[in-house]
């Protein structure tokens, strides 16, 4: 799709979050729409024109849902202020709002609203074959009398009743520009409840003299008895299907069982789906790299090209694949209306921690990256709540990681054990799990010098009804949270690895190497070792030595782990080069664990690395703060420095001190 | 006064008021919790809180605190 013409008609899709909106989305445009964000916001609206054979030149807009033009958190600010007022297309000239008839009276709060906004309008009502189902109908043409305004019967399953909307479209639109383009007057009624009240009071008045029992009530007794669904009739009620799920997925023991077992199995689908991908494109670049120095030369040019150019894209998309799976995964629970009821079910245990049901879902995406995390905290309409969720958001076990606890635990388990593998990382999942949940207790304790906000807690959430997920818009939803990480973090993580390649590579660019009877590549892997060694990086290793050692860690150990601050994964990378790792050996990770059995702490005779001082990275790893782009996000989101730096402080301190517990006291254990 | 925290499951209720003091009144009646309102308790999380009510067609689940503030008749 082509740029948008700003000179168009605007007509704009507004309603409450599963009143059929999508779905008139995609009828009127064919289901060719394009996502954007609203300026300077992670906020996303779909963005289109009319399907061509409707005849109506105008742009067609669709905004997130919302219940209420007073909005309630940041997200919803950002989209009403964009509905009075849209940063790109202006005042919108038509407005389309849909509503759900089995649940008219609350979806009628906000089309009061906008009557009383005056925009222009014309309301759809959708799911008409609902309420049939519950024994009710609806009269449009009463609807129509008492709103004044354009009312359209639309079935988003069939799509009847599109036509007619169409034509009340384009009538609207032929009016004089002038006429329309009224300036709609912001409601702001935000302290007076009563007015809500009477509003309310007013609608379901309304609602009275629209909707009416489709039978006599005597056929309506011999109806439920012969169908034997009594509680369907309730208008009150959601569909049965949802009552059924729910009597199960909300079951007071099952529920919470099936939920654990959900989680289980999502954390799971990590290490068998995501971690040979991960790998994968991981060697794929390494094999890159290696080509690229073969063809170029064994030069500067091919150094830089081969680790600093390559070597730095493959650092940003390797963890590519583990964020799309665990968003597709979320998106498709999310679609079908179970996160809610996941919210729901873990808000109780959350709160006793200072966090929210609602703090669940960021929660969650933190596995796979805390950039997206952080931004999804922004449905969150507790400031407190919202803070302290993005705090302890770097505490989740996201996919950098991964990368890093795979060749650690590859370093302690035998080459024929490796089947043990999965349970350790799912052991240092509950590890990282169980000590986040009391880091976010202890921070919550002390929030009034950390987070230093106070709001009064609460938690609201419709439970909507359960559907199959629509593919296309899962698919979306993961691709726009991947686009994230990749916009967020890929710039910082392309610079700090040239950094870092110029970091190990200068000054000493072209070391002598004495051996003469050494054949080309044997060379240049031996000046490559010697350049590391007299490198800045190695002259910034040896002045924290004196904080490594404690931990029974030299230099190198020390580079590696700030390179880590690019981002996890690089330690690993970091390992490779310092460990003079050469590429032609099988794999870069079986060569590198030689390297590391090998290594002694530098003019001692002790190894460097132990099971004690593995299991002490692990641990680092577990708490360290040490990715730069959350720390940047982190800062952007909370709006100060404050939280950010605090991040640091506690958990990078952590880190070290249970680091040097870990290490120091397994070797009084006798284990080294 | 009876609340809506004290139904029991599947035990259904007319919304009297809403305690005004509470401090998520206004998003409470917002959401549809309003005076004339039939209500139903449909669900109960692990906890017996947050608790899930079914309210003008759909479900809204809420704390245990909230619908504390929701007098019935």
């Amino acid at each position: 799709m082509t740029e948008f013409n700003s000179t168009l008609p605007v007509v704009t899709l507004v309603g409450p979050p599963n009143s059929g909106k999508t779905t008139l989305l995609n009828l009127l445009s064919g289901k060719n729409y394009k996502t954007v964000n609203y300026p300077g916001s992670t906020v996303e609206y779909n963005a289109t024109y009319f399907q061509k054979q409707f005849n109506i030149n105008a742009t067609l807009l669709d905004s997130p849902g919302i219940i209420s033009l007073i909005p309630n958190s940041p997200d919803e600010q950002v989209t009403i202020d964009a509905l009075y007022n849209h940063p790109k297309f202006g005042i919108p000239d038509l407005i389309i709002a849909t509503v759900d008839a089995s649940q008219l009276s609350r979806h009628l709060l906000l089309v009061d609203q906008l009557i009383r906004s005056h925009f222009r309008l014309i309301v759809v009502v959708t799911m008409v074959d609902i309420l049939n189902r519950k024994g009710y109908e609806i009269s449009i043409q009463n609807l129509k009398k008492e709103l004044k305004c354009d009312v359209v019967e639309v079935d988003g399953r069939h799509g009847n009743g599109i036509n007619n909307l169409v034509q009340n479209i384009s009538t609207i639109l032929k009016k004089e520009k002038q006429e329309l383009s009224e300036k709609p007057i912001r409601i702001d009624e935000n302290g007076d409840s009563q007015i809500l009240l009477n509003n309310y009071k007013k609608i379901e008045e309304i609602e009275k003299s629209v909707i009416n029992p489709k039978l006599k009530q005597a056929d309506l007794e011999k109806a439920n008895k012969s169908l034997n669904v009594l509680n369907s009739f309730s208008r009150n009620k959601p569909d049965n299907l949802t009552l059924k799920l729910d009597g199960i997925f909300l079951h007071k023991y099952l529920g919470i069982l099936i939920f654990f077992i959900l989680m289980g199995l999502v954390f799971t689908s990590i290490f068998y789906l995501a971690l040979p991908l991960m790998e994968f494109v991981d060697e794929s670049f390494a094999s890159l790299a290696n080509f690229a120095i073969e063809k170029i030369g064994y030069t500067w040019i091919g150094d830089l090209v081969a680790d600093g150019i390559i070597s730095s894209l493959g650092a940003v998309l390797v963890f590519v694949p583990q964020i799309v799976i665990l968003f597709l995964i979320l998106g498709f629970l999310e679609d079908t209306g179970y996160l809610a009821r996941g919210a729901m079910l873990i808000d109780r245990p959350l709160s006793k921690i200072g966090l929210n049901g609602r703090s669940f879902v960021p929660m969650l995406s933190g596995y796979a990256c805390a950039i997206p995390a952080i931004l999804a905290a922004r449905t969150m309409s507790n400031r407190r709540e919202r803070l302290l969720t993005i705090f302890i958001i770097p505490l989740m076990s996201c996919s950098a990681r991964l990368p890093v606890y795979a060749l650690l635990i590859a370093f302690l388990l035998p080459l024929e054990k490796a089947w043990i593998g999965g349970i350790v990382l799912s052991l240092i999942y509950l590890f990282s799990m169980i000590s986040s949940v009391v880091i976010a207790a202890l921070i919550n304790k002390f929030r009034k010098s950390i987070i230093r906000e106070e709001d009064n807690s609460s938690f609201i959430l419709e439970l909507p009804s359960y559907k199959l997920p629509r593919i296309k818009s899962v698919i979306r939803n993961s691709y726009s949270s991947t686009k994230q990480y990749l916009k967020e973090a890929g710039p910082v993580i392309i610079v700090f690895s040239f950094i870092l390649w110029g970091l190990t590579y200068f000054p000493n660019t072209n070391p002598k190497i004495e051996d003469t009877n050494l054949t080309q590549v044997e060379y240049y892997e031996a000046q490559k070792v010697e350049r590391i060694s007299t490198s800045y990086a190695s002259y910034i290793g040896k002045k924290i030595e004196p904080i490594m050692a404690p931990l029974g860690m030299d230099w190198r150990i020390g580079v590696s782990l700030i390179s880590a601050f690019v981002a996890r994964e690089v330690f690993v990378s970091a390992l490779a080069v310092i460990f003079k790792v050469s590429g032609d050996e099988e794999t870069i990770q079986q060569s590198l664990l030689n390297s590391m059995r090998n290594a002694k702490i530098e003019g001692t005779d002790q190894k460097l690395f132990t099971p004690a001082t593995i299991l002490g990275l692990i641990i680092f790893f577990v708490f360290a703060m040490q990715c730069l782009s959350t720390i940047a996000v982190a800062k952007k989101e909370t709006g100060s420095w404050r939280i950010p730096i605090f991040q640091i402080i506690i958990f990078s301190g952590l880190a070290y001190i249970s680091t040097f517990i870990t290490v120091n006291g397994l070797r009084l254990l006798g284990i080294e | 006064m009876k609340t809506a925290a004290n139904l029991n499951f599947g035990e259904k209720a007319i919304i009297d008021s809403i305690d005004q003091n509470h401090p998520s009144f206004r998003r409470i009646i917002e959401i549809g919790f309003t005076p004339g309102q039939e209500i139903e308790l449909v669900n109960k999380s692990f906890f017996n809180d947050p608790l899930a009510f079914a309210l003008r067609g759909t479900m809204i689940a809420i704390r245990k605190n909230e619908a504390e503030s929701i007098r019935i008749l």
